[in-house]
């Protein structure tokens, strides 16, 4: 007995040093993948399919199947204002973004004096925590931040406080301020990888600096323009912390997901999953029909 | 004098005014809210409508330190982002080392999956993470919270590593096998020095990333693996604006410090240039 399986080893191993040396790259790749491969299931797949499948389930039951969750999220008359909050909230980022970003990177191509500053300031929101950014925006545009004190001093004719904290149109300030450096960095590094040749070309054949943007420059841009708003605008779709801390009642989904949890004792979970499986299809729809609309438009 | 001759030239005069109160009002508009979170970090007293604090006090940070435990938070965070930082350039370097020194078919396709997490809101797959990791006892660990951000690092070091194993060149490699090294030296005199910029950048970035990541950590923390980015969000529920002030500029030091590092070591680019294939 103890024999046999010693010689089963041993065939074992001889077998095993075979198929190294046929499959051992091979082998050596797929152990390679193997951290990555886990850390993608585990972390990822298999919790995403978690989320599903409890989206799925009664509340609190762990058996059963109903798509309640769904259909109470799609008939409820507040779930079209959120979804619509959402994409105003979104849409608008990236729209401000990009009308911010085009003049800012213009400008910072001609290499202005301090113009590493001016960049290294552009980027300060990237590696900020965003709960920050929100906290002092907040302040900054309270009713007694300097924003308010700047228009009672200094603006004639406008009475009183403006109001920004809680509202969409300061959400999306706030937005902006937090996810434009993504539009920003894309648009610059297209516009500095144009060839200069180009626009020379251009001014030779007699088009003023202001023909030379509107028909050479700025066309030629826009396909890097719109794909890296396609960052801001998943940034902003997916944004958490800032309306979280500075929505007030303005709730986005992702914020409605988490409301769901944090605010019902026993907590919502499989109405919370509902809400994020149709919030994360909702974004890969949306950046589907964005990306064919891209594609069409670089092309032609 | 330099630049009243730039001004006297006359390059566009009056689009060099133009351009640079672009540039300053929005320098302003980015740097203010830091301005006056610092402020009233350090003031006392500041009721009313007034432009700076009448007094000024260390006294937050102090409640800071004493009432909110921020040396704990600290070390939390660093010890998470340490976690996280190691796990995911482990598993960046690996895959890209299969990704690029060895052929692979459909390569594309598995870097686009690889990458899938940055396309989907995290939210979605938090709520799943969480749910596991309460069935796993996970939650309100170290090593849960930091698994949980690998989630959202990983993708991070595998797409910067890609870049510089693109650039690694084969022949100087076959030089050193020529010369007599085997694959281990190889591997420690020569790729390593190689790549060494590439796995730095990789590992600021991660933690960076995990560093800020609030989604992920509020779905996966207890009492014992508090973080920055939440004791700062339970501090703005408690109200106490100051302490809050005094816990962010606390917490955006480390974030600037990266920020320095980048701009001189990185190209900044870098910071979003993995999501072009989006």
């Amino acid at each position: 007995m103890v024999r046999s399986s010693v010689t089963v080893a041993l065939e074992w191993r001889a077998n095993m040093r075979g198929f190294f040396a046929r499959r051992g790259a091979w082998l050596i790749t797929l152990l390679l993948l193997l951290p990555a491969m886990a850390s993608f299931f585990g972390l990822f797949f298999y919790p995403f399919m978690v989320t599903v499948v409890l989206s799925l389930r009664p509340e609190g039951e762990a058996v059963g199947w109903t798509l309640e969750h769904y259909m109470a999220f799609l008939s409820d008359p507040n779930s079209r204002n959120i979804v619509l909050l959402t994409f105003v909230l979104a849409i608008g980022a990236t729209f401000f973004s990009i009308v911010l970003s085009v003049p800012l990177s213009l400008i910072l191509r001609d290499k202005v004096k301090g113009h590493r500053f001016f960049r290294l300031i552009m980027m300060i929101p990237l590696v900020i925590p965003g709960l920050i950014g929100a906290l002092g925006l907040l302040v900054l545009f309270g009713n007694r931040g300097w924003f308010n004190l700047f228009i009672r001093d200094f603006v004639p004719f406008v009475q009183g406080p403006v109001n920004i904290n809680y509202t969409v149109p300061g959400l999306i300030l706030f937005y902006v301020w937090l996810y434009f450096p993504y539009t920003f960095l894309t648009t610059l590094g297209t516009l500095e990888g144009l060839d200069p040749a180009i626009e020379e070309a251009a001014r030779v054949s007699g088009a003023d600096r202001w023909q030379v943007l509107r028909h050479i420059v700025l066309p030629l841009i826009t396909p890097g323009i719109l794909s890296g708003s396609v960052l801001t605008f998943m940034a902003a779709f997916g944004a958490f912390s800032i309306p979280l801390v500075a929505g007030g009642d303005h709730r986005p989904l992702s914020v409605e997901v988490y409301k769901q949890i944090d605010m019902f004792i026993p907590a919502r979970w499989s109405r919370a999953s509902a809400t994020a499986v149709l919030m994360g299809a909702m974004q890969v729809i949306f950046l589907s029909l964005y990306m064919r609309f891209l594609k069409r438009e670089t092309r032609s | 004098m330099n630049t009243l001759k730039g001004f006297a030239r006359g390059i566009w005069g009056g689009k060099l005014l133009l351009t640079y109160t672009v540039l300053l009002s929005l320098t302003l508009f980015i740097l203010m809210p830091f301005m006056i979170i610092f402020l009233k970090s350090v003031g006392k007293d500041w009721f009313g409508k007034r432009w700076f604090p009448p007094t000024l006090t260390l006294e937050w940070y102090e409640w800071a330190i004493e009432i909110v435990h921020l040396p704990d938070v600290m070390k939390n965070t660093l010890i998470i982002a340490a976690l996280a930082v190691g796990m995911s350039t482990v598993i960046g370097i690996f895959s890209v080392w299969a990704f690029g020194r060895r052929h692979l078919p459909g390569k594309e396709i598995l870097m686009a999956i690889i990458l899938l997490p940055r396309m989907i809101p995290t939210i979605t797959y938090a709520l799943g993470i969480a749910r596991i990791f309460y069935g796993l006892d996970l939650v309100n660990t170290h090593l849960g919270v930091a698994l949980a951000h690998v989630a959202v690092c990983a993708p991070y070091s595998i797409l910067i590593l890609s870049a510089t194993f693109e650039a690694l060149d084969e022949r100087v490699l076959e030089a050193s096998a020529v010369c007599g090294a085997n694959a281990l030296r190889t591997f420690f005199f020569v790729t390593l020095p190689l790549i060494m910029p590439g796995i730095l950048s990789s590992m600021i970035f991660t933690f960076s990333t995990s560093y800020n990541e609030f989604t992920l950590t509020l779905m996966t923390y207890g009492p014992d693996t508090m973080t920055l980015p939440t004791r700062t969000y339970l501090a703005v529920g408690e109200g106490y604006w100051e302490v809050t002030s005094a816990m962010s500029v606390i917490m955006v030091i480390p974030s600037l410090l990266i920020l320095l590092f980048i701009q001189r070591q990185v190209k900044p680019e870098k910071l979003v240039g993995g999501f072009k294939g989006v």
